[in-house]
C-alpha cells in the first residue's frame, strides 16, 4: 500500500468511527443477505455479519485488536441493553404465575445440566481451563453470557462462537427429537428451544407460533439469570480458577 | 423525549446493579442485577413506564449488532486455541445434544398436560 493511504488508515483508525460505521454497515447488508437466503436456520445473520466485518479488515489490513478497541463503543451499550431485558421478562409474569412449579422444577436442573455437559465434555477432551470458561455459559443469551465469561476469565471470542454453535444445534436437533419424542406442545418447545438455544432459539421458537416465542423468550431469560447467579458460585467451589 | 428519558432509567438501574455487585462482591455481572432490580420494581408497580419501554425496545432489537465485535474475534482465535478445537467441538455438538433431550425429558415430565393454547 502507498503511503498515503496507510496514513488514511491510520488517521481513519485514530477514531472508533471507522469502526462503528463498519460494524453498522457489516450488521445491514449481513441481515439483508440473511432475508435474501430465506432465513436460514444453519447461518445466523450476525455471523454472515462477522464475516463482512472479517473480510474488510484482512482487506484494508486493519489489525482485530484495533477495530475491537473502536467498536467497544458499541458494546458499551450491552450494559442497558441486558438492563432492557427485564421488560419482555416482566410481561412474561403470567405464565411464571400460572406454570412456576413445573418451571421451578425443570428450569434449574436444565440449565445447570447445559453448563455441566460442555465443561465435563471439554475436560474429558483435555480442555484448558480458559476454554472451559468460555464453553461454560455456552446456552446463555449473549449480553448475559459476556458478564459471566468475564467473571470466570474465559475468552468472549471463543465464548461467542460457541455461543453461535450452540444456537445453530440447538435449533436443528429440536424438531427432529420432538418427533422422535413424541412431544407436539408448543409450550415445551418453545421452553427447549429458549433454554438451549439462546436468542437464535428464541426466533426459531417465533416461527412455530406466538405461544412457543412466548415460552422461548421466558425459558432465555430465566436461564440467563440462574447460569449468571450460580455459575460463578458453582466455579469457585468446584475449585476452578477463575483467571 | 420519553426515549431519552427510558434510556435514563435503564442507565439508572445498571449503575444500582453495579453498586450492588461492587459493595456486595457479588460475583455476578452488574448487568444482570440491574436488570432483576427493574423486574422487581415494574412488578411491584403492577405497569410498564412508557419511556422504559421505548428506551428497551430498540436497544434489544440491535441486540445482535451489539455483539457482533466480539463474534467477528471468531474469525482470529484459530492459533491461539489450536490442539483444542477437538475438545470445544465435541463439546458444543454433543454437549448441546444432551442439554436439549435433558430438557425435552425435565418439561415433559413436569408440564401440566392440560394447557390453554393459543396458537
Amino acid at each position: 500500500m502507498t503511503d498515503v493511504l496507510v496514513d488514511l488508515r491510520s488517521h481513519l483508525m485514530a477514531t472508533p468511527l471507522f469502526s462503528i460505521a463498519l460494524t453498522l454497515a457489516a450488521y445491514l447488508m449481513g441481515t439483508r443477505l440473511f432475508e435474501r437466503l430465506g432465513r436460514p436456520g444453519w447461518c445466523p445473520a450476525v455471523l454472515i455479519a462477522a464475516l463482512f466485518v472479517a473480510a474488510s479488515l484482512s482487506l484494508f489490513g486493519i489489525d482485530y485488536d484495533d477495530y475491537r478497541r473502536g467498536a467497544e463503543w458499541l458494546m458499551l451499550l450491552l450494559g442497558p441493553a441486558t438492563v432492557a431485558l427485564g421488560v419482555p421478562l416482566y410481561q412474561q409474569r403470567h405464565h411464571i404465575r400460572r406454570l412456576w412449579k413445573p418451571i421451578m422444577l425443570s428450569l434449574p436442573p436444565a440449565a445447570m445440566l447445559a453448563a455441566l455437559y460442555s465443561v465435563a465434555l471439554a475436560w474429558a477432551f483435555g480442555a484448558s481451563p480458559e476454554v472451559m470458561a468460555s464453553l461454560a455459559p455456552k446456552s446463555v443469551t449473549a449480553p448475559i453470557a459476556i458478564g459471566i465469561t468475564e467473571q470466570l476469565g474465559g475468552s468472549i471470542s471463543l465464548m461467542m462462537g460457541g455461543l453461535l454453535i450452540t444456537g445453530v444445534m440447538a435449533t436443528l436437533t429440536v424438531g427432529p427429537l420432538a418427533r422422535w419424542l413424541n412431544v407436539d406442545d408448543p409450550r415445551i418447545l418453545g421452553f427447549v428451544l429458549g433454554v438451549n438455544g439462546h436468542a437464535i432459539g428464541t426466533v426459531h421458537a417465533f416461527e412455530l407460533g406466538p405461544t412457543a416465542g412466548a415460552f422461548a423468550s421466558l425459558g432465555m431469560s430465566l436461564t440467563g439469570i440462574l447460569t449468571a447467579l450460580l455459575l460463578p458460585l458453582a466455579w469457585q467451589l468446584l475449585g476452578l480458577p477463575a483467571l | 423525549m420519553p426515549i431519552l428519558q427510558g434510556f435514563l432509567w435503564l442507565l439508572g438501574f445498571l449503575l444500582l446493579g453495579d453498586t450492588l455487585v461492587t459493595l456486595g462482591h457479588i460475583p455476578v455481572s452488574g448487568g444482570v442485577v440491574g436488570m432483576l432490580a427493574m423486574t422487581a420494581w415494574l412488578m411491584c408497580r403492577g405497569c410498564l413506564n412508557p419511556a422504559i419501554a421505548a428506551a428497551s425496545q430498540p436497544l434489544i432489537q440491535m441486540l445482535a449488532m451489539l455483539i457482533m465485535p466480539g463474534v467477528v474475534g471468531v474469525f482470529f482465535i484459530a492459533d491461539e486455541f489450536a490442539g483444542q478445537w477437538l475438545a470445544v467441538g465435541v463439546a458444543l455438538v454433543l454437549g448441546t445434544l444432551l442439554s436439549v433431550l435433558t430438557t425435552f425429558w425435565l418439561m415433559r415430565r413436569f408440564m401440566p398436560r392440560e394447557g390453554d393454547r393459543d396458537d
